[in-house]
C-alpha cells in the first residue's frame, strides 16, 4: 500500500499558487499534515481526494496514475472534507445507507456497517433523529462516520476535530489510532496535539511546499537544546515578543513565564524538555527567514 | 438606531452589487436583451383591433418595451432575486446581523430596495434599449423621451417594486419559501396578467392602462372595427396595416393608481417584517422541530439535548466487508428515490393517490388532457430536486469522491426520476394501453422521460431548482395546458403532441446533464 505525491503544484487563477512541487511518499500509519491557515492543507486533500486536480505533478496510489484511473484510489477512498452539508430531512441511518449506495455496497454489509460506526462515533442514541437537528459536532461525528463507510485503505480527514467536544476529540484520536493499522490515514490539522496523539509521522506545510517530513521524534531532536524558559516582569514581556520566537507564556506570581525558542539563550533562562508544538513553530520560524532570504 | 438612512443605503448597496455580480443576474439580462432584440426586428409585436399595429413613435415604441419589460421580468426577476434571506442564513451573516441593533423593518425594507434596484437596472437597460430602437428604426420622429419613457417609469417600475417585496414577504413565510412559493407566485402572476378588467387598482402590471389607451385610439380611427383584441404575437405577419397613437395620458386618477402599486409595495415589505425570523435558529428550524417533537417527545431541542456518552471501546475494529453487491444499481436508483420524496408531508401522497385514481377512473380522453396535466405538475418541486440536491445541501465533496460518480450516480438519479413520472402518470398509460392507442401512448412515454431529463440537465447547470420550477411550470402552462403545437411535451392530443421531438430533447438534456456532471467532478 503506496501513496506516491510527486511534484504537485495547483494554481488557483493567476496569481495564486496553493500548492508548488509537493513531493511525499506515504505508506500505511498516520500522516499529521500540519501547517497554518491557508498553508495549502485543503487543496492537497482535495486533489488526493479527486475532488479537483492538480495543475501538474502526478500521484500514484499502488503505481497507477490517479489522472489515468481515479476510480481506483476513490473505490479505497474516505475522505472527510472540512466543509460538508448533510440532507436535513434525512436521519443518520438514512443518510449513512444514501452514502453506502453511492459507494456501492451492498445492503447487508451496509446495514451492518452502518450499526458499528454509529455506535463508534457515540450517535447510537439518536440515530432516528432528522439530521437537520444535529449540532455541529454531531454533524462532524456523521462525516467521520460516512468517511469509514467503505472499509478505506486511504483515509483522508480534514480539520476532524473541529466543533468535536474534549470528550468527542478523544474519543476520535484513538478510533483513528485502532484504524490506522492497516490503512493510510491523513490527518490534516493545525491543532498540533491532535497530532502529537496519533501520528507516526508528520508534514509540515506552509506557503504550498513541504517545509518537513518526520517522525515526531525526529522533529524533537531537531529542536532539543533549543527550547527555554525564561521569568520575565509584564513590562518586559513586549521586548521580548520582539526579540525572540515565543511559543508560550503563563502568568504566576513570580511574573510571566516565557517559553522560547533561541540557539543562544538570553540570561537566566533554564532549558526546557521541547514539545512538538515547539518543534512546528521553530521550523515554520525556519522556514520564513530561508524564505525572506 | 442611529443613522437608519445609511444602513438602510449600506445594506441594499451590498446586497445590489451581491447580485449583479453573480452569473444568475448576467442571464437575465442577456434575456431581457434578447427581447429588447426581438422587438426591434418585429418578432415580438402587440396586434391591436383587427390586425392594428401602431406606428414605430415614442409612445408605441416606449409601450411595446414595458409591456415585454412587465411580463419578462416581473416573473424571470422574482426568481432571481428571491433568496436574500436564505443566503443571508447560509453564509452566516445573518447572525452577524441579528446581533446588532438593526430593526427587522430595515432589513426587509433594505432588501427590498435591493431586489427593486436589480430589478430597475434591467428596466434602465431597456430604456437605453428603447431608444436605441427608435433611432435605429426612423418610422416615426421626432423622439419624445417623456412618451418613449412614462410607460417604463409608470407601469414598469412599479410592478417591479412590487415583485421584488413579493419575492421578499414570500421568503419570510415558511409555506411560501420554497418551490411551493415558486409554482404559487407563477399562478399569482397569471392571474395578475389575465384579471386587471380596469385600470384602476386592479390592474398591477399596469397592462391595462395601456390596452385601453390604444383601443380607444383605435375606436376613433375605426369606430366599426374589433378594437377589443390587444395581443402580444410572436412574428411579424400578425399585423398587416398602421394606426397612429401618440401614448398614454396620464391623468391624476392614473398616476395615483401607479402610486398606489408602488405604496402597496413598500407595504409588503414592511409586512414582511412582522413574518422575519430575523436568523433565530429556534424558527429557522421550527419545521424539523416539529418533526422531531412527533419522533422524539421528550427530546425537543438540539442544543438542549442530552447525549448519553456511550463508553469507549477498548479497541475500534471493523468487520470486514463482503463482495460487492451485484444489485448495485438497483440499490442506488431506489436510494436516489428514497431521497427525492423524503420529507413530503402526507397530504402530498393522498393528492398525488387521489390524481393516480382519477387517471384509471377517468375515459381516455379526460385521462390525457385533463389528468394527467395535473399529475405531471403534482411532483414538480421533487423533480426540481434533481441534479442540484448535491450543490444545495454542500454534499458535493462527500458524492464526488465516490467510485464511477458521474454515470453511476447521475443515471440513478435519472431512473429515478422517470420512475417518478412513471409512477405518477401509471394511470393514463393504463388508459391509452387498453385502448390501443399507440401514438398517444408514445407520446406519453416521451413525456415520462423528458420530464425528468429537463429537471436534472438543468439541475446540473444552473445549481438551483428555481430554473426548472420556473420553466417547467412555465412551459407546462404554455404548452400542454393550451395543448400549443410542438410545445405540448404531454401530448394532450394528436395535433399538438410530437413523441419524436420530445425523445430526441430528452437524449439531448441527458447528455447535458452528463457534460454538466463531468464539468462537475475533477476525473469524471
Amino acid at each position: 500500500m503506496k501513496l506516491t505525491i510527486d511534484r504537485v503544484s495547483k494554481r488557483y487563477g493567476a496569481n495564486t499558487l496553493a500548492l508548488q512541487d509537493f513531493s511525499l511518499d506515504l505508506g500505511s500509519g498516520i500522516l499529521g499534515l500540519l501547517g497554518p491557515n491557508g498553508a495549502g492543507k485543503t487543496t492537497l486533500m482535495s486533489i488526493l481526494a479527486t475532488i479537483t486536480k492538480p495543475t501538474s505533478g502526478t500521484i500514484q496510489w499502488n503505481g497507477t496514475d490517479l489522472a489515468a484511473d481515479p476510480n481506483a484510489i476513490r473505490s479505497v477512498l474516505g475522505y472527510l472534507p472540512q466543509d460538508f452539508g448533510v440532507y436535513p430531512n434525512l436521519n443518520a441511518v438514512e443518510f449513512l445507507e444514501y452514502l453506502a449506495a453511492v459507494k456501492g455496497l451492498d445492503s447487508a454489509s451496509a446495514r451492518r456497517r452502518i450499526d458499528e460506526l454509529l455506535n463508534l462515533v457515540n450517535l447510537t442514541d439518536v440515530r432516528k433523529r432528522p439530521l437537520g437537528g444535529y449540532s455541529g459536532g454531531m454533524r462532524q461525528r456523521i462525516g467521520i462516520a460516512q468517511a469509514l463507510l467503505n472499509d478505506p485503505k486511504l483515509l483522508i480527514v480534514d480539520e476532524p476535530t473541529a466543533g468535536l467536544d474534549p470528550e468527542e476529540r478523544v474519543r476520535f484520536r484513538n478510533l483513528l489510532s485502532d484504524l490506522s493499522g492497516d490503512r493510510i490515514v491523513i490527518l490534516s490539522t493545525h491543532i498540533v496535539s491532535d497530532v502529537e496523539a496519533t501520528a507516526t509521522d508528520i508534514a509540515l506545510i506552509a506557503q504550498g511546499r513541504l517545509v518537513a517530513h518526520a517522525a515526531p521524534e525526529e522533529l524533537l531532536r531537531a529542536v532539543e537544546g533549543k527550547v527555554w524558559e525564561w521569568v520575565v516582569p509584564s513590562s518586559e514581556l513586549n521586548a521580548a515578543r520582539q526579540q525572540f520566537l515565543i511559543s508560550n507564556t503563563s502568568r504566576r506570581g513570580d511574573g510571566v513565564h516565557v517559553r522560547l525558542l533561541a540557539s543562544q539563550p538570553p540570561p537566566g533562562t533554564t532549558s526546557v524538555a521541547p514539545t512538538l508544538e515547539d518543534a512546528y513553530l521553530f521550523c515554520l520560524s525556519q522556514h520564513r527567514a530561508g524564505a525572506a532570504a | 438606531m442611529k443613522h437608519p438612512w445609511r444602513v438602510l443605503y449600506q445594506m441594499a448597496k451590498a446586497d445590489f452589487l451581491e447580485r449583479v455580480r453573480r452569473y444568475s443576474f448576467l442571464l437575465i439580462l442577456a434575456g431581457a436583451l434578447y427581447m429588447a432584440y426581438a422587438v426591434i426586428t418585429e418578432k415580438v409585436v402587440v396586434v391591436v383591433g383587427d390586425g392594428y399595429r401602431g406606428v414605430y413613435n415614442s409612445a408605441w415604441i416606449g409601450m411595446l418595451m414595458a409591456i415585454c419589460c412587465s411580463t419578462f421580468l416581473s416573473l424571470c426577476g422574482f426568481y432571481v432575486v428571491k433568496n436574500a434571506i436564505e443566503r443571508d442564513s447560509t453564509t452566516r451573516v445573518g447572525r452577524i446581523l441579528a446581533a446588532t441593533p438593526m430593526p427587522k423593518v430595515l432589513y426587509t425594507v433594505a432588501k427590498t430596495v435591493s431586489y427593486f434596484a436589480v430589478l430597475a437596472s434591467m428596466v434602465l437597460v431597456l430604456m437605453a434599449a428603447a431608444l436605441a430602437m427608435q433611432w435605429l428604426r426612423p418610422e416615426a420622429r421626432p423622439i419624445s423621451l417623456w412618451q418613449l419613457w412614462s410607460p417604463f417609469l409608470l407601469i414598469d417600475l412599479p410592478v417591479m417594486f412590487v415583485a421584488g417585496s413579493l419575492a421578499l414577504l414570500f421568503e419570510t413565510l415558511p409555506v411560501l419559501r420554497g418551490g411551493v412559493g415558486n409554482v404559487i407566485y407563477f399562478f399569482l402572476w397569471t392571474f395578475a396578467l389575465a384579471g386587471g378588467a380596469t385600470t384602476g387598482m386592479d390592474d398591477a402590471t399596469g397592462i391595462h392602462v395601456l390596452t385601453t389607451s390604444t383601443q380607444q385610439a383605435l375606436a376613433r380611427l375605426d369606430p366599426g372595427g374589433k378594437t377589443k383584441n390587444f395581443s402580444l404575437s410572436i412574428g411579424p405577419g400578425h399585423a398587416w396595416r398602421t394606426f397612429l397613437w401618440n401614448g398614454v395620458d396620464w391623468t391624476p386618477r392614473l398616476l395615483a393608481a401607479r402610486l398606489l402599486w408602488a405604496a402597496t409595495g413598500l407595504g409588503l415589505a414592511v409586512l414582511a417584517s412582522v413574518f422575519f425570523h430575523r436568523f433565530d435558529p429556534a424558527r429557522e428550524k421550527i419545521r424539523d422541530k416539529k418533526l422531531k417533537e412527533k419522533r422524539n417527545a421528550v427530546v425537543d431541542d438540539p442544543a438542549l439535548a442530552i447525549e448519553h456518552p456511550q463508553p469507549t471501546p477498548a479497541r475500534a475494529t471493523l468487520t470486514p466487508l463482503g463482495a460487492r453487491g451485484q444489485n448495485r444499481f438497483t440499490r442506488l436508483v431506489l436510494s436516489e428515490l428514497f431521497l427525492m420524496i423524503k420529507g413530503l408531508h402526507w397530504w402530498w401522497y393522498v393528492v398525488a393517490a387521489g390524481l393516480l385514481i382519477a387517471e384509471f377512473a377517468s375515459p381516455t380522453a379526460q385521462a390525457r388532457e385533463g389528468v394527467l396535466l395535473a399529475a405531471w405538475i403534482w411532483p414538480v418541486l421533487v423533480w426540481s430536486q434533481m441534479g442540484c440536491r448535491e450543490s444545495r445541501n454542500a454534499t458535493q465533496s462527500l458524492i464526488f469522491s465516490a467510485e464511477r460518480v458521474v454515470y453511476r450516480q447521475l443515471a440513478a438519479l435519472w431512473t429515478a426520476g422517470v420512475l417518478v413520472a412513471l409512477l405518477t402518470g401509471v394511470g393514463t398509460a393504463f388508459r391509452l394501453l387498453t385502448s390501443l392507442d399507440w401514438p398517444q401512448l408514445a407520446a406519453w412515454c416521451a413525456g415520462a422521460l423528458f420530464i425528468p431529463s429537463l429537471a436534472l440537465a438543468l439541475g446540473v447547470w444552473s445549481g438551483s431548482s428555481k430554473l426548472f420550477e420556473a420553466i417547467y411550470t412555465m412551459w407546462w402552462y404554455v404548452g400542454p395546458l393550451h395543448q400549443l403545437p410542438s410545445l405540448d411535451f404531454v401530448g394532450g392530443s394528436r395535433a399538438s403532441s410530437s413523441p419524436g421531438l420530445y425523445l430526441t430533447l430528452a437524449a439531448a438534456l441527458l447528455l447535458a446533464s452528463c457534460l454538466g456532471r463531468r464539468r462537475q467532478v475533477a476525473y469524471a
